[in-house]
């Protein structure tokens, strides 16, 4: 049972750090990217192909996974979303994101292969570490890391505090002279970042492996209404409850369930509490 | 108006040529749909067999065709999605109008497929291993070329119960309708041997940790643990959690526990030991290490075309695609023509069709063409070359 906490907390911190994810894309945007599992797959490809195929020291790998989450993040904005902002309200966002998503797994699933591939070990540490391995701890411990620097973004930097604003109102600021476009950019650079690093961090967890994506874009959706939407701390916490509820129900109960749980427990928290658990329903004055 | 006239008789008889032209080249034609899951989640297997197919096709073309006509293959991708094959199967029967349907590569895909070749009349044959695919009454033009699922399963128990002596076995499915199936026949084989599994449980493929389920197994006193599911990470989790547990419980199971792909995805090459899995006798090697002498020769013919060095998949997909092609040769030799009535005539009375992959029998009442006896079970972490070793009995 403490094994299936473990497991379950350490699949829950990499469904939180795609909440969180989605959490720095929203903030500017106001749109939850499908693309979002797909950053942390890229992470994951990547980081593998870096260290095993190229050779690369473990830190310059670890950057590149950043950069090409950076790079996709980047390219997400500029195809499918800044166009589809532009010309429309309806939220015709969710279709141009799942079809980048799509064509980057697909893409993937050509160049990388459609087999799960290895993860090279990042610390040297032996195979008989049982709970203490790396695979379970290094995504929590990255989980935390980047909930806590996002706090730390929001509260003590000057563009923190303008993606702060543009999440309050984007039209207010952009009034008052932010360059929102440019604001939005560097929101999905950063997720981008932040999604390739916990792909990388988890790669020994998930494998290097084409599909992950859609399963971390679904789960970290469900983190995030859990926890609620705008919440880092929700993030964690959804991540955790939804990681931890899914290995004690398969634990329990069987795995045919876990899936139908996963969704359940979205389906109570958005009738019982729709704003999620530290999320605020914002009340705008008319 | 004379003059207009022969104008007119000449371009109706360069029209009327032309047409006769298209219509002598499409009935010089055998076109053969092939439904095959070249991208998406389950290619490997299919991108292997495309091989085999694509050889046999440009073999028997180099030959002259079949009784003086061609091969076409139309290759349609299907992704591994259903939906997808549906209506590639629909595209192929009523705009392609082949003659003959190959495929789809994966069982959920030929579920939903195999009904609307039935329908169109055409040809059909199977690779899919799940048992409701073939049914002489209902799909009576639906031949199926490889194993089937029941045929894999009887084999791991009869290694686990009869040559490992072993009666208290864990059965682990995963959720897909493959594993989940696979799963729910491996239980009920083992009850009408009179052996109740000790442990049963179904895991998500992508779960990432089987630790919780290999202790329940152990504490409900497993000797044997019998995993089906055909994919490689949740099985190369299952080495890696029993190696790391040091428990050495024999594994007996799904042929993909010997793809080479497993063999990177583990954290000691140790951790493969101590395991076998139903596979073929066409791709085992004997005791001095020869393979079979038609499997050997169609290595020796293909293996320019699959690159430099050792072939690093599993050769029994290479052999089973090139069988396909070939039964299609046979079938339409032996008719003389590609009337789909009497192609379904040639399959219902082929007996010991000599092919790679196996030797097919059909009848009137059996659409499975795999014989049982060409089953074996291989040591899992054999794998050299395409091939495998026998495991010890």
């Amino acid at each position: 049972m403490f094994v299936a906490l473990i497991t379950g907390l350490a699949t829950g911190a990499l469904y939180a750090a795609a909440a969180l994810t989605y959490n720095v894309m929203f903030s500017t945007s106001k749109v939850l990217s499908v693309t979002t599992g797909h950053i942390s797959m890229l992470g994951g490809i990547f980081g593998a192909w870096f260290i095993s195929t190229l050779g690369w020291p473990i830190p310059v790998a670890l950057v590149g996974a950043m950069g090409i989450g950076a790079v996709f993040g980047l390219l997400t904005d500029f195809i499918a979303i800044r166009r589809v902002l532009a010309r429309s309200d309806e939220h015709l966002w969710l279709l141009s994101t799942l079809a980048l998503a799509t064509m980057v797994q697909q893409a993937a699933g050509l160049w990388w292969g459609t087999e799960p591939k290895p993860f090279p070990r990042l610390i040297p540490q032996d195979f008989s570490a049982g709970l203490g391995d790396q695979k379970y701890w290094l995504p929590i411990v990255i989980a935390i890391l980047l909930a806590m620097a996002l706090e730390l973004f929001y509260r003590r930097t000057l563009y923190g505090k303008l993606f702060v604003a543009m999440s309050e109102d984007a039209f207010a600021a952009r009034a008052r002279g932010i360059p929102t476009g440019r604001i939005r950019s560097m929101s999905y650079v950063i997720a981008g970042a932040m999604g390739g690093l916990a792909g990388f961090a988890a790669g020994q967890l998930t494998f290097a492996y084409f599909a992950l994506g859609l399963t971390l874009t679904l789960n970290g959706f469900i983190a995030l209404a859990v926890g609620g939407l705008g919440s880092n701390a929700g993030a964690l916490v959804g991540g955790a409850a939804l990681g931890i509820l899914s290995a004690v129900a398969t634990y329990f109960v069987g795995g045919e369930y876990q899936q139908t749980i996963s969704v359940g427990l979205l389906m109570v928290v958005l009738l019982v509490k729709p704003a999620g658990l530290f999320g605020s329903q914002s009340v705008r004055p008319v | 108006m004379q003059k207009l006239t022969l104008a007119r008789v000449a371009r109706l008889f360069v029209l009327s040529l032309a047409f006769a032209a298209t219509a002598a080249s499409a009935q010089s034609t055998i076109r053969i749909g092939w439904l095959s899951s070249l991208t998406g989640p389950l290619s490997s297997a299919a991108i292997a067999e495309n091989q085999g197919v694509q050889f046999a096709v440009d073999e028997i073309n180099a030959a002259g065709g079949v009784n003086g006509r061609k091969l076409e293959l139309v290759t349609r991708d299907t992704s591994g999605e259903p939906t997808k094959a549906v209506n590639l199967a629909k595209q192929l029967a009523f705009v392609d109008k082949v003659d003959f349907i190959i495929g789809p590569v994966n069982s959920g895909e030929s579920l939903a497929t195999v009904p609307i070749v039935a329908k169109a009349g055409i040809p059909n044959l199977i690779i899919g291993t799940i048992d409701e695919l073939v049914d002489a009454q209902k799909f009576p033009l639906a031949f199926r070329a490889i194993n089937t699922n029941k045929q894999w399963i009887e084999a791991a128990n009869d290694y686990a119960l009869n040559v490992l002596k072993k009666k208290k076995i864990a059965v682990i499915g995963d959720t897909s309708g493959y594993g989940t199936a696979a799963s729910k026949v491996a239980q009920d084989l083992l009850q009408k041997a009179g052996v109740t599994p000790v442990y049963v449980a179904l895991v998500d493929p992508n779960k990432t940790d089987l630790t919780d389920e290999l202790n329940k197994a152990k504490a409900a006193g497993a000797e044997v643990i019998m995993p089906w599911s055909a994919a490689t990470g949740l099985l190369a989790r299952l080495f890696n959690t029993r190696g790391d547990m040091g428990w050495d419980v024999p594994i007996v199971g799904h042929p993909a526990m010997m793809a080479p792909t497993v063999r990177p995805l583990l954290n000691k090459p140790d951790y493969w030991k101590n395991a076998f899995a139903a596979g073929y006798l066409s791709t085992t090697y004997d005791a001095k290490g020869k393979l079979p002498p038609r499997t050997q020769a169609l290595m020796d013919k293909i293996r320019s075309k699959l690159g430099k060095g050792e072939i690093d998949f599993m050769f029994w997909w290479i052999a089973l695609g090139y069988d396909t092609v070939k039964l299609v040769e046979h079938a339409v030799k032996t008719a003389g023509s590609t009337d789909a009535a009497a192609i379904g005539k040639v399959f219902e009375n082929t007996k010991e069709f000599p092919g790679v992959y196996a030797t097919y029998t059909w009848s009137k009442e059996n659409r499975n063409g795999y014989p049982d006896h060409a089953i074996v079970v291989n040591i899992a972490g054999s794998f050299k070359d395409g091939s495998f070793q026998a495991a010890p009995r």
